[in-house]
């Protein structure tokens, strides 16, 4: 873990044989992510590696490219300059049909759910299980069931459409669907964004019981500082477009900078 | 008991001086779903015997695999917490605790038949709430227009001048090569037929008639159903999605005053327009066939056709384009503002808007022509 935070200091200009390896084994890693949108340099340089099992958040002001790093570690926009690497894997060098079998193994939530509108939820979940396997309709039903219970959705709302859940439920509903493929790894857009208090240390809660149990990495963004101490293993700090603070809760919380210093002085 | 070994792939029960053993061996995975259903299936346990469970062998384990394995020992009489598990690591016990605690039945939904009566019944209230929702939206414009006539500081010139453009000049290219297309194909089959007869000059009394007084109004008004009766439908819908028009009102304005009836100004003063250059395109046409096939000189055509073409035809073939204009619009933004907050109701909207337009062109159209039969 150390080993990690040091790398991921470290891993900007001359990535050292301690970087290497831990970039390499790591689940993601992004090194020396360079990305210019709307005419500045939205990340210069921004580096670090998640370990596998880890809880990982990325934190920063609006703006800071917090989204615009998710997409391109997931593939769906690619940096100017820099790495990103899945499971070991360069991003960059892989195929169409690599990238897609690569995008198999990790879900992502997104901010606002992107949930098929024309699909009841039911049928939302099963949409990539049916992709990719042959389920006769009573394991398909199962598995989709056990998906939802596990998102912590209520049965009834699964032959519902999108349209017509609350905010918390479309969410819980999109959790659904990106762990309908057993993925090792979870990227999550702001997952309590839009939720209640309660309602989002509930998500915490079940994101949290979902990571120890079925053992996944997961790289969210966010804004909430209780997702932050509920949560989160490790917070990587994005400040125009570095890596300013990379630790856990404790350590970033003590950090001197004072962007960090007034965020964490938002929580009375 | 003396059943023997099981031994395929994934599991295998023996028993034990403490009783039956079931060790799992293999990857438990979504991928092998089906085929891990099947051995578990084949699995025949004598209830009240205590089990086993082995994990020490097993390659990997997940949650749709785990759930699968609990349901299929539920079913044979073996709660989770009667089962004995051993050799499983602490993730995996970890998992296997999550799925015997958030388990699920399969619940199929109720298959929903519709009954004859149940499917009237669904379409008349669905026809009773179409007309409320139409006769709302007409007295909505009605009402903003009188408001309009009383106020004509509320015009919004510059959305107007935008659609005017949009609807307008835009369409012109596409008017004028399909009317110029259509005047050619009309004059040339007409043309086959009036030389039988050796009467070619009769070609231009055809095809000024047919022109101006239905297919230069039909073909262009369809035209703009498709093009601009779409755009007006699928943008509005869009804002009603992303909640634009809500943000309209809020902000004290009438929606119908900012979006509707720019539109449907733009629309009743273009159309004619269009109509006219559509007209002259498709003449056009016709005179450069009628040359060319049938030896008839643009200034015999152009003579002739000023002797036989009374202005009252061409000036009927323009009064009807504003009502065209009025159906297609109200159409339009009538089906943009329905539109409900999913990406396929937009979809759906645009289709009606064309289909609905269309028929509504033709049916006016037909509502003229048996009201003025003998026009001149």
């Amino acid at each position: 873990m150390t080993a990690t935070l040091t790398a991921a200091r470290n891993g900007q200009a001359s990535p050292g044989t301690a970087a290497l390896t831990a970039t390499q084994t790591a689940v993601v890693a992004a090194e020396g992510v360079r990305t210019r949108l709307g005419g500045r340099w939205v990340h210069d340089g921004v580096s670090f590696a998640v370990p596998r099992g880890q809880v990982a958040a990325l934190i920063g002001g609006s703006g800071t490219g917090k989204t615009v790093l998710l997409r391109e570690l997931t593939g769906l926009e690619r940096p100017i300059e820099g790495r990103v690497r899945l499971f070991g894997q360069d991003l960059a060098g892989l195929s169409p049909a690599a990238l897609n079998d690569l995008r198999r193994r990790f879900g992502l939530l997104f901010q606002d759910g992107a949930l098929f509108s024309n699909l009841s939820v039911a049928e939302n979940v099963a949409a990539p299980i049916v992709e990719q396997i042959r389920l006769p309709a009573d394991l398909l039903c199962e598995v989709v069931n056990l998906k939802l219970s596990l998102a912590g959705l209520p049965l009834e709302a699964a032959h519902r459409r999108p349209s017509e859940l609350s905010g918390g439920m479309r969410k819980r509903a999109a959790l659904a669907r990106a762990l309908a493929l057993e993925p090792e790894l979870l990227f999550l857009d702001e997952p309590t964004a839009g939720l209640d208090p309660i309602g989002g240390r509930e998500f915490d809660r079940t994101l949290r019981i979902l990571a120890d149990s079925l053992g996944l990495t997961v790289l969210l963004t966010t804004h909430d500082l209780d997702t932050l101490y509920d949560l989160v293993d490790r917070v990587i700090v994005l400040h125009e477009g570095k890596v300013i603070a990379d630790g856990t809760v404790a350590e970033v919380a003590r950090a001197a900078h004072p962007w960090i210093r007034s965020y964490f002085s938002t929580r009375q | 008991m003396t059943a023997p070994p099981h031994s395929d792939g994934y599991c295998r029960l023996e028993t034990g001086a403490t009783g039956a053993v079931l060790r799992l061996t293999g990857h438990w995975r979504l991928a092998n779903l089906p085929a891990l259903h099947a051995e578990l299936s084949g699995i025949a346990l004598e209830p009240g015997q205590p089990l086993t469970v082995d994990g020490s062998a097993l390659a990997s384990l997940d949650s749709a695999a785990a759930n699968r394995l609990l349901t299929q020992l539920g079913a044979l009489g073996y709660a989770f917490d009667r089962l004995r598990l051993v050799g499983f690591g602490p993730r995996e016990m970890g998992l296997l605790r999550l799925v015997a605690e958030r388990r699920a039945a399969c619940t199929l939904p109720p298959l929903t038949r519709r009954g004859l009566r149940r499917m009237v019944g669904w379409h008349v209230f669905r026809l009773g709430r179409a007309t409320v929702s139409t006769l709302a939206f007409l007295g909505q414009t009605a009402q903003a227009l009188a408001q309009l006539i009383t106020r004509p500081g509320l015009l919004r010139t510059r959305e107007l001048a935008v659609q005017l453009e949009m609807v307008g000049l835009r369409a012109v290219p596409i008017i004028v090569m399909m009317n110029w297309l259509i005047g050619v194909v009309f004059a040339y089959l007409l043309g086959i037929q009036v030389q039988k007869f050796g009467a070619n000059i009769f070609v231009v009394d055809g095809v000024g008639l047919a022109i101006t007084r239905e297919l230069a109004p039909l073909i262009t008004a369809v035209l703009v159903a498709g093009r601009s009766g779409a755009a007006f439908t699928a943008h509005l819908g869009a804002m009603k999605v992303n909640q634009e028009i809500d943000a309209i009102a809020v902000m004290g304005l009438s929606p119908w005053q900012v979006l509707v009836l720019p539109r449907i100004l733009a629309l009743a003063l273009m159309l004619p327009l269009l109509t006219a250059v559509a007209d002259v395109a498709g003449i056009l046409g016709a005179a450069l066939v009628a040359d060319w096939h049938l030896g008839v000189t643009p200034t015999t055509f152009f003579d002739r056709l000023q002797e036989r073409l009374p202005l009252n035809t061409v000036v009927f073939g323009l009064v009807k384009t504003p009502v065209f204009a009025l159906a297609i619009a109200l159409i339009a933004c009538h089906k943009g503002f329905a539109v409900q907050r999913d990406a396929r109701s937009v979809g759906l909207a645009t289709t009606a808007t064309v289909v609905h337009s269309i028929v509504a062109v033709i049916l006016i159209d037909a509502a003229f022509a048996v009201a003025y039969p003998e026009i001149k």
